[in-house]
């Protein structure tokens, strides 16, 4: 439910692109942040991200996943406005020269980390692996490794919390203020959580070896994964956009 | 078509024997219901049916167990999963897709069946366990009984011709339940083997043919259902309750009243009661 990296459905423009198209985008979106060394160069990128987010509608997970990143790139911006010392003091300790680099930094962070998750958000995980094995020729293994790690994450999440409460009910206060006492109470959670998760996985890999695992190899999935104009044309963007990076 | 000689196991790293010296036939065309205590074996006895003790679980392993007349030891998983199917315990842990119908088709993918074919017994597996709804939806999404609906589609949809199932009901209301264990009859009826561990005493009462009263890794009790369930006190001692209507019917017996017959259902029970009024 409403995870930032979880699957959105939908059928909109973004939606059926071929999978790899969305991961080659996602990909050299993020070469052209680190490309580029012009300010105005990464607001178009963001604007470009925010949006892919809106042409997959979702653009208030586009926002909330921009927010989150906003604050995660303040405390990050204040670090490299206090250590570069170069360029004429603007305020106090403040330099131009370190105003620069921080917005760049910062902007290239959120700028590179968007279209990732968007391109999660917004493709099945199934067609992203299955696409990967078809078109890319991944071998199967380490699609399905990658797949199960990230289908893993809400049911250990669920698990956690489970014990989260099983802990309350005997009178832990996970609810404390202080923040070291709450990692001081959350710590040794994580030895019945790594015991049950190893169990699990084994009966994962069981699960799938008694369904034929081994016997699966590139041409074993059913669907398809052409590439179309509309394929070409995001394509094309995508040169563009790398492009752009070089360029400016 | 699965037998168990003999077979003693414990688990790598303990002492414990998870299975003691059990032996059990489980012919073709069967319904065995297995019941217990937990930590009675059940899951284990599950495990070394399906060939995951020895291949995946490892232990110290006695005796022998043979699928479709095949030593589990010498057969490799992949082999034995064309013959017997299982679903387990965990079902978060044994879904390999993010989308029911790609968890449907995964076997199918990997065991080569026709593109055709197989799109068409996605959709009639489905629709048997009556999930044909739920074909595109995100498997995260599911509720528990949902998912355990998506992990039977996905074991069936290999046509085993021997299921293996523990607690299959596990996540299900008593409604549900009773349609999972409806459908089992009738795959037991087309001629599946159907082996499943059951708490539910009542559903196994009413459909299964053999019951297996596991204890402390050992088989306590086998036998035809009606001939086990008569034994409700014996039953009692390893902790396993009758269905309440058993109880009831062999209270009856027991006092002598109406024709002493052992009821295992609600149905049976009204007609035992009318008889002995009239």
């Amino acid at each position: 439910m409403g995870g930032i990296l979880d699957y959105a459905p939908g059928t909109t423009v973004v939606h059926r692109l071929n999978p790899i198209v969305k991961i080659v985008f996602a990909f050299c979106t993020c070469v052209a942040a680190f490309l580029t060394e012009s300010l105005p160069a990464l607001c178009a990128l963001l604007a470009l991200d925010v949006a892919a987010g809106c042409a997959g509608g979702i653009p208030q997970r586009t926002l909330r996943l921009l927010s989150g990143l906003v604050k995660v790139s303040v405390f990050l911006f204040v670090l490299q406005v206090l250590f570069i010392r170069s360029g004429t003091p603007v305020f106090f300790f403040v330099t131009d020269a370190g105003v620069h680099t921080a917005f760049l930094v910062v902007l290239r962070l959120i700028v590179a980390t968007m279209p990732l998750a968007l391109m999660l958000a917004l493709t099945p995980m199934s067609d992203l692996s299955n696409a990967l094995v078809k078109v890319a020729r991944l071998p199967y293994h380490y699609a399905f490794a990658f797949t199960t790690a990230l289908r893993f994450i809400p049911v250990f999440t669920g698990e956690m919390r489970q014990i989260m409460e099983a802990q309350t009910a005997r009178g832990v206060e996970f609810d404390t203020g202080n923040p070291l006492r709450k990692v001081s109470l959350i710590l040794p959670l994580c030895i019945p959580m790594l015991v049950s998760s190893v169990g699990r996985v084994q009966q994962s890999a069981l699960a799938a070896e008694t369904r034929g695992f081994y016997l699966r190899d590139r041409a074993s999935g059913y669907r398809d994964y052409p590439f179309g104009a509309l394929d070409a044309a995001a394509l094309a963007l995508t040169a563009a956009v790398v492009a752009f990076g070089v360029v400016l | 078509m699965i037998a168990f000689e003999d077979v003693t196991f414990s688990y790598e790293g303990s002492q414990y024997k998870a299975l003691d010296g059990v032996s059990l036939r489980v012919e073709s065309g069967d319904f065995l219901g297995i019941i217990g205590p937990s930590g009675a074996g059940k899951s284990t006895l599950a495990y070394a049916a399906m060939g995951a003790i020895p291949h995946s679980l490892h232990g110290d392993f006695y005796g022998s167990v043979r699928v479709d007349g095949r030593d589990t030891f010498e057969t490799d998983l992949t082999e034995l999963a064309r013959v017997v199917g299982a679903v387990f315990q965990d079902i978060d842990a044994q879904m390999v897709a993010t989308v029911v119908e790609d968890e449907v088709a995964f076997g199918l993918e990997n065991f080569g069946a026709p593109r055709e074919a197989g799109e068409a017994r996605i959709a009639e597996v489905l629709a048997q366990v009556g999930i044909a709804d739920l074909r595109h939806r995100e498997i995260a999404s599911l509720s528990g009984g949902q998912k355990q609906k998506v992990a039977l589609a996905a074991v069936l949809a290999l046509r085993p011709r021997a299921l293996v199932l523990d607690e299959p009901t596990g996540e299900l209301d008593p409604q549900s339940s009773r349609q999972v264990f409806e459908l089992l009859r009738a795959l037991n009826e087309q001629g599946t083997t159907i082996v499943v561990i059951e708490q539910k005493i009542m559903l196994l009462g009413e459909f299964a043919r053999h019951l297996a009263v596991m204890d402390g890794g050992r088989l306590s009790f086998y036998g035809e259902t009606r001939s086990i369930l008569a034994r409700a006190l014996d039953l009692k001692g390893v902790g396993v309750n009758v269905p309440r209507v058993t109880t009831f019917s062999l209270g009856l017996r027991a006092a002598g009243v109406g024709p002493g017959r052992l009821c295992v259902d609600v149905d049976e029970a009204e007609a035992l009661v009318k008889e002995a009024i009239a």
